[in-house]
């Protein structure tokens, strides 16, 4: 059978049967950004913006500077949201569309983290084509001209000025959401859920505690590692991702260690940026269900399971494993033993950063118990990411790298 | 030109691999563990066909109008559906590019998507059975 034909056929180099790479953000970066935020919003057609937020964010005074930089550039704020909660939902998205209607806005600038961001997203495709947050779930199915067929329809202008170092939804087409009344986190992707507009201003995460810094830094480096050797890997992803690797190489433990060094909070703001992609894998399939059922923050459980996915999956094929010596030597580990010895050294070094950035190094640590565990392993499995894992696990396989990660 | 000539066809082949499925010992309470239902509208030739797999419960395939209230909606073109079972087609592939457009906890479907390589045999078997080497060789 010709290569990539067969469903799920594995295909870790030379030119694909088939990829996919979009980047519609403008991403502005650098320093006292936020000031300009109304002049550059601007030019994206925002004339009357509505301000997404959350409460802490707002407590530290970030978002009275980005009011002052709307308010400078001429931009109108028609209204400013800070009900979203840290896990947002459809219920909060819908009544962000709704007072944003309210207000007479016609664009979003979302300041904040994931929750924050993702909820802008959804609230400003409700806000634009109706309908309310739960009716916008899928991949690919927002409205779309020529009977669906055509091009995708696009939302009002949306700007998003990132308060972590991780999620990276500041330049990506995806979302998520909790939808209470189903239990089930709502994803949405499509290619007008591209913000217009990123601001990378170290200033918007001069207040980021050093443990968030060092648990969203980990959620980008599982995003380079997960999207340079995941089964939907690029070209494009390729640079991205290394160069994503490269940056939270020098960056991610000064980030932690001196919060004031502005030069490592910007780069590793660029580096979230860079990372994000919606190729992951068996590492994300495991973290879902731990914040689903235990609370555990995301970039905390990526930073706990990652290693273990890293030896499991090195030990499925030199195809993978030699994408994963390609990262260890970006970080000047053992590039030359067995798939298996690639996989130990990355895995080490992984564990070893997330340790010395004083993050938990097991599930065990952070409420996870053994019992627990088979309701991981059924949320794993029907973790749709779990198909863009380069070595396809079985819930048997699953089960073992939950107790390892225990 | 479309590989079936009416809905007939479809409910014939793919409508009878589910039936064949929702009976199979080994493979029915596999995919009924999807605890789902999950509703796959079909165009050129327009067709439907509703799947109900709730864990504990019989199998039960509707061809056509159903009383059954899917989960989630699986909507593409009845020769993408037939591609698929001849093993022919990249699910996360289909979807990115809007071959396949699924509505709904996509997850669940996508979970079952492991299980039915095996089935993929079965489904070229049914048709050279039925004579139709023309669908088995598309």
């Amino acid at each position: 059978m010709e290569a990539g034909s067969e469903l799920g056929a594995r295909q870790m180099a030379g030119f694909k049967d088939f990829f996919q790479a979009a980047n519609a953000t403008r991403v502005i970066a650098g320093r006292d950004l936020l000031e300009s935020t109304g002049f550059e919003f601007l030019k994206e057609g925002a004339k009357r913006a509505f301000v997404v937020t959350d409460k802490v964010i707002r407590e530290t005074g970030l978002v009275d500077k980005v009011l002052a930089g709307c308010a400078d550039g001429g931009l109108e704020v028609a209204g400013v949201f800070d009900d979203v909660p840290q896990d947002s939902s459809t219920e909060v998205v819908d009544r962000c569309a709704e007072e944003a209607r309210a207000a007479g806005a016609d664009s979003f600038l979302a300041v904040g983290g994931g929750s924050v961001m993702d909820t802008a997203k959804i609230a400003d495709s409700v806000f634009t084509h109706g309908g309310s947050a739960a009716e916008s779930e899928g991949f690919f199915l927002m409205p779309r001209a020529g009977d669906g067929a055509g091009e995708p329809l696009p939302i009002a202008p949306l700007a998003c000025i990132p308060t972590t170092c991780g999620t990276g939804s500041e330049v990506s087409m995806g979302a998520v959401v909790k939808d209470h009344e189903r239990k089930v986190k709502l994803e949405i992707a499509d290619f007008p859920l591209f913000p217009r507009l990123a601001i990378l201003d170290p200033e918007s995460t001069r207040t980021l505690p050093p443990q968030l810094a060092a648990s969203t830094g980990m959620d980008a480096m599982t995003h380079a590692i997960e999207g340079y050797v995941g089964l939907d890997w690029s070209p494009y992803q390729d640079g991205r991702s290394l160069v994503a690797l490269r940056l939270i190489r020098e960056n991610l433990e000064r980030c932690v260690q001196t919060p004031d060094d502005v030069q490592a909070r910007g780069n590793m703001l660029v580096a979230a940026s860079l990372a994000i992609t919606l190729n992951l894998g068996s590492t994300h399939s495991m973290s879902h269900p731990c914040g689903a059922h235990f609370g555990v923050p995301h970039g905390v459980a990526n930073a706990i399971n990652l290693p273990h996915v890293i030896r499991f999956n090195a030990e499925g094929g030199s195809d993978i494993a030699d994408r994963y010596r390609d990262i260890c030597e970006l970080f000047d580990l053992e590039t030359g033993g067995s798939d298996s010895a690639v996989g130990d050294a990355l895995a080490a070094h992984v564990g070893a950063m997330t340790e010395r950035m004083g993050l938990p190094s097991r599930l065990s640590q952070v409420g996870v118990p053994e019992e627990g565990i088979p309701d991981l392993v059924e949320g794993a499995m029907g973790d749709g990411l779990s198909l863009l894992n380069p070595r396809e696990p079985t819930e048997e396989d699953y089960e073992e790298l939950f107790k390892r990660a225990l | 030109m479309a590989y079936f000539k009416d809905a007939n066809e479809v409910y014939e082949f793919i409508g009878g691999l589910f039936a064949d499925l929702a009976i199979d010992d080994d493979l029915g309470p596999k995919f009924r563990k999807a605890n789902t239902i999950v509703q796959y509208r079909y165009s050129n030739p327009d067709s439907v066909i509703t799947v109900k797999m709730i864990d504990g419960e019989d199998g039960q395939v509707d061809l056509g109008d159903t009383q059954l209230e899917p989960e989630v909606v699986m909507s593409m073109e009845a020769d993408t559906a037939h591609k698929f079972w001849l093993g022919k087609v990249n699910v996360t592939v289909a979807l990115a590019r809007g071959q396949m457009k699924a509505k709904g906890p996509v997850a669940k479907i996508l979970k079952l998507v492991p299980l039915v390589k095996p089935v993929f045999p079965r489904y070229r078997s049914m048709l050279e059975e039925k004579g139709r080497t023309d669908l088995a060789e598309a």
